[in-house]
């Protein structure tokens, strides 16, 4: 439930005449009207009205509802001396001068100058011939934006735009109830049924069709005691109004929090118990170690490929849970590269056939690969660019936006390559990939990216600083229970309801 | 093998019995008790001689630790299967000893081992477990305080593999509470959530700093601590603790603080100072709660904690309480009357908001000091007899993102909020947006408080601080906080129902 539902449902509920008791002793509204007609003649006579609004009888169509003993029922026109809209002509916009006022700077249901226009005094008294606003009067949008109504509680001169309607009451002290009932559903649902346009012309409400909205009226008293209500009311609102949107910020916060949590938690080995008869991490690095070192006699790696920086205790980023070792991706990858000068990769290189796909940031989407914006390039450029090819089963790291976000590289294309912006790491079978994927993605590494800088939003990394990161290694079988832990929380995170919409 | 934390891990790894740090942690220190008590005792038997008295150890001799620990130069050591049963046998006396005729200083025995448990079977490992703790010379002065000092960095250690958790208080934030609070040697200073003994240690130091040498004075130090502590094996670190620092027989009780009613504590059972970070959490038992008044009864035990602190606190006491955000702005019975009793009853002067990343190396809540004393401010208002609380938050000093295991925060980093202290003034903070204006520090009307509903909640961090918390924090904090949001709304609702004096 949204505050303005609230606010909605006390507006009807006033206009009804069910918000506040009704008291004997008020003087009838069929009174009120009474003076209001001898008033409006005296206006007559004197030339302060010259077009009289005509009165129209009611209907079975309006559909009235009861209203309570001292009410009478009557038309918006009934009451008001003038009802004209702005100059139909755009004026000429001048940087200072006089505030020329349309709908924009009323729908927000208050005067909003902002974004206003002037225009010279000279222009402003040629259309204040036709009609001047003042004090008291009743704006309302009646182009686009329909219905919303405000009083004129400001004393400097202004003029308006044809979006926007001037209604002058005959009687002042009638202007904040006749706000209230025009904003409320009853005054929002009349202006829905005699609106006109829609589709590709504009919405709008004829001057015509104005005077026409039928009013619930309440004794001059009632009329009060219903206005000093509804502010009470809208003051709780308001307050609860701030409390609910607290609240849904923090239920729209809460299933990313819950995720990051949950994955630092995985990382340090807090999630699941460990299992002293697994294989340590310490003889997995010993196995990739073997491994590189038979890459090595291949001719695949170098030997400078082989130089360990081990990892000091004081480096260690967090406790080191039993079975664990803690080491830099470039002592426990098989192999790792960069992508090409972004010259050696450009749109004269592209193809439209599906040959080696192009891994670009917009790729490395934030749960994995996303396959948006595809590129591809010939298997005969690759060639050229060969030390960039990635291959399936890669953890794939952007450079940046946002730095050091990882994927695992698909297999749904023939071949793939490196885009300028993004780096690759292979890694042995020893090692699980989706906790590669994980830990690499972890609060935990991210922090390593980003180093101890604060506030930097557009931060890079390179595959020279990635390898010097640490990662925590844990026994291969604990890696898999870590991952599978992950996943089944993460599923439940992703039931909890979006938006609470009660 | 030098006596280090990393050793004894190393020797008890081997033994397949000792499964976890924690219990690696109880074993190691109960031996150390063991050994420093005996040389507590042995002082008390030579005191004792040197005044014609006798003095009856409260360990007997088969038991004592030179008489079984102490290496042996013919290589007759108890060790294997032999020792382990010894010392089984040790640990069960321990724990059921009669009190009937012992002297207050050594009941603490049987107080200790009543909750712990001998974990090892290996006896060789142990024998060199027991070589290990040999190589402390408690007798030396300058060992006995390298000691101290490596006792506190064990402490630490264990807190960050997160299985002491709650117990530990970086030392920064103890000493500067300690030192706003001023405890002077006469003075009575109380923890009744002791963990490990931070607050009392620091406190300790803070007494011996004024000077402690005539007889009088030595006994107002030896006299000084009062401390509680549920759990058993905290309250065995503790009890070490006060031994290392010198307090012979240390007031300190194991089990529940809130044992009796708490409008029934006496002048005696009062303490001068209370400087304490209260666990946080449901841990109170229904029973524990029929101590408390009605309307302060809540699962939050920080809560219970602080309505328990106004009843210990002497006339003119005053106090120092690490609390979560969560009471600050909660908007439920219990923590609207203890909000009520800290303004009504006491005076709450300062709160003072600390970074989320205080207790890290990993994770935390945001907790704030909140300063007290049980006297009538000067010019307090009809009906309080707090006037003004001064809120300052503590922003993150420059060149961190936030504090983490490998950059703690540290008592240089309380500074600045000390230098505030001695000259408050309101601090608007620098924001981009003109219109806003929010506060880094602002002094606060108790009359205004009250009639904004108790919401302490201010000078709030301008961005939420990217901390990591561990789930169960994180989920206790969305819980705290969507209750409160939960009762605001529920508040504003049933208002507007009855202003419409509509029936649901």
């Amino acid at each position: 439930m949204n505050a303005d539902k609230i606010r909605d449902s006390i507006l009807l509920y006033a206009v009804k005449g069910a918000l506040v008791h009704q008291d004997a002793n008020d003087i009838p509204a069929s009174v009120l009207i009474k003076e209001i007609e001898k008033e409006k003649a005296a206006m007559v006579s004197d030339g302060r009205i010259k077009k009289p609004i005509k009165s129209v009888p009611f209907t079975e169509k309006d559909e009235l509802f009861d209203v309570p003993k001292g009410w009478v029922w009557c038309r918006l026109g009934d009451l008001l001396a003038i009802v004209s809209d702005g100059t139909h002509h755009t004026p000429k916009y001048v940087d200072a001068g006089v505030p020329f006022l349309s709908v924009q700077n009323i729908s927000s249901g208050y005067l909003d100058t902002t974004n206003a226009k002037y225009i010279s005094e000279e222009e402003h008294r040629v259309l204040i011939e036709r009609i001047k606003p003042q004090l008291g009067d009743i704006l309302l949008c009646r182009i686009g934006t329909l219905g919303k109504a405000i009083e004129v509680t400001w004393d400097f001169d202004f003029s308006i735009f044809v979006s926007l309607g001037v209604l002058r009451p005959i009687d002042n002290r009638l202007t904040p109830y006749i706000l209230r009932v025009i904003n409320s559903p009853w005054g929002k649902q009349w202006i829905d049924r005699v609106k006109v346009g829609g589709g590709t012309h504009t919405n709008k409400i004829n001057l015509s069709d104005i005077p026409t909205c039928p009013i619930p009226l309440p004794p001059l008293e009632e009329q009060k005691r219903i206005l000093a209500k509804v502010t009470e009311l809208f003051s709780v609102v308001d307050e609860y109004d701030k409390a609910a949107e607290e609240l849904k910020s923090l239920n729209e916060a809460l299933p990313d929090k819950l995720r990051k949590s949950v994955l630092q938690n995985a990382i340090y080995g807090h999630l699941i118990p460990q299992d002293s008869s697994d294989e340590p991490g310490i003889e997995l690095i010993k196995r990739i170690h073997k491994e590189k070192v038979e890459l090595v006699k291949a001719g695949k790696l170098k030997k400078k490929d082989l130089d360990v920086d081990p990892v000091s205790i004081d480096e260690y980023p967090f406790e080191k849970p039993a079975g664990w070792e803690f080491a830099r991706l470039s002592e426990i990858s098989l192999d790792s590269a960069d992508g090409p000068f972004g010259s050696n990769l450009k749109k004269e290189h592209y193809t439209n056939e599906k040959q080696v796909r192009i891994i670009q940031l917009s790729n490395i989407g934030e749960f994995g690969w996303r396959d948006s914006n595809v590129k591809y390039t010939t298997f005969e450029h690759l060639k050229t660019v060969s030390r960039s090819e990635a291959f399936a089963g890669d953890i794939i790291i952007a450079k940046m936006m946002p730095a050091g976000r990882a994927i695992i590289c698909p297999n749904n294309d023939p071949k793939y390559v490196l885009s300028s912006d993004a780096v690759r790491f292979a890694f042995s079978s020893v090692l699980d990939k989706k906790f590669l994927y994980y830990a690499i993605n972890s609060p935990m590494f991210k922090e390593q990216v980003y180093g101890e800088v604060q506030g930097i939003t557009r931060v890079r990394t390179s595959l020279s600083k990635l390898r010097t990161y640490i990662l925590p290694i844990p026994p291969l079988s604990e890696q898999q229970r870590i991952v599978a832990k992950i996943e089944e929380v993460f599923a439940n995170i992703d039931k909890l309801p979006k938006s609470e919409e009660l | 093998m030098a006596f280090s934390w990393k050793s004894a891990r190393d020797i008890m790894r081997k033994d397949s019995n000792v499964s976890t740090e924690y219990q690696r942690l109880e074993e190691f220190v109960s031996l150390i008790f063991l050994r420093i008590y005996n040389a507590l005792e042995e002082e008390w038997a030579d005191e004792a001689d040197s005044n014609g008295k006798l003095y009856t150890p409260a360990i007997p001799s088969e038991y004592q630790w030179n008489s079984w620990a102490i290496k042996r130069a013919n290589g007759t050591s108890l060790t294997g299967d032999a020792l382990v049963d010894h010392v089984n046998k040790l640990y069960n006396y321990c724990a059921t000893m009669s009190v009937v005729g012992l002297e207050p200083r050594q009941k603490i025995v049987r107080k200790v081992f009543q909750g712990l448990t001998q974990h090892m079977r290996d006896g060789f490992q142990l024998r060199q477990l027991v070589d290990l703790v040999n190589e402390l010379n408690y007798h030396d002065a300058k060992q006995r305080h390298l000691f101290g000092q490596m006792y506190e960095e064990m402490l630490r250690i264990m807190q960050s593999s997160n299985e002491t958790g709650e117990y530990y208080t970086p030392r920064a934030i103890t000493k500067f509470i300690v030192g706003q609070l001023d405890p002077r040697l006469g003075e009575k200073f109380g923890d009744f959530a002791c963990g490990t003994g931070g607050f009392l240690t620091a406190a300790i130091d803070h007494l011996n700093k004024q000077g402690v040498e005539s007889k009088k004075q030595v006994e107002q130090l030896q006299n000084a601590i009062v401390g509680c502590e549920l759990k058993p094996i905290p309250y065995l670190l503790c009890a070490t603790n006060m031994l290392v620092h010198g307090i012979d027989n240390p007031a300190l009780s194991q089990g529940t603080a809130f044992s009796k009613n708490i409008n029934d504590y006496d002048d005696k059972d009062k303490v001068d100072v209370i400087g304490m970070n209260p666990p946080y959490g449901g841990m109170t038992t229904s029973s524990e709660l029929t101590n408390f008044p009605e309307n302060v009864r809540t699962s939050e035990t920080a809560v219970l904690f602080l309505a328990y602190i106004c009843k210990r606190l002497k006339i003119n006491g005053r106090a120092g309480v690490i609390i979560p955000d969560g009471f600050l702005f909660g908007s439920d019975n219990a923590s609207i009357e203890v909000k009520k009793i800290l303004l009504k009853e006491m005076n709450l002067h300062t709160i003072i908001r600390l970074p989320a990343s205080v207790f890290a190396p990993y994770t935390s809540i945001t907790t704030n000091i909140l300063f007290f004393e049980n006297k009538r401010a000067t010019d307090a208002p009809d009906g309080f007899n707090t006037k003004d609380v001064w809120i300052y938050r503590m922003d993150i000093p420059e060149g961190y993102k936030h504090f983490s295991k490998t950059k703690p925060i540290l008592l240089e980093h309380m500074q600045v909020v000390k230098d505030w202290w001695e000259n408050r003034v309101e601090i608007v903070d620098k924001n981009e947006d003109p219109t806003k204006i929010t506060y880094k520090a602002k002094r606060y009307s108790a009359v205004e408080l009250a009639e904004n509903g108790y919401n302490l909640d201010l000078c709030k961090y301008p961005k939420e601080e990217e901390v990591i918390l561990t789930p169960d924090d994180l989920l206790r904090d969305y819980y705290e906080r969507r209750k409160a949001l939960d009762l605001k709304i529920d508040n504003t609702l049933s208002e507007i129902v009855k202003l419409l004096d509509i029936e649901l």
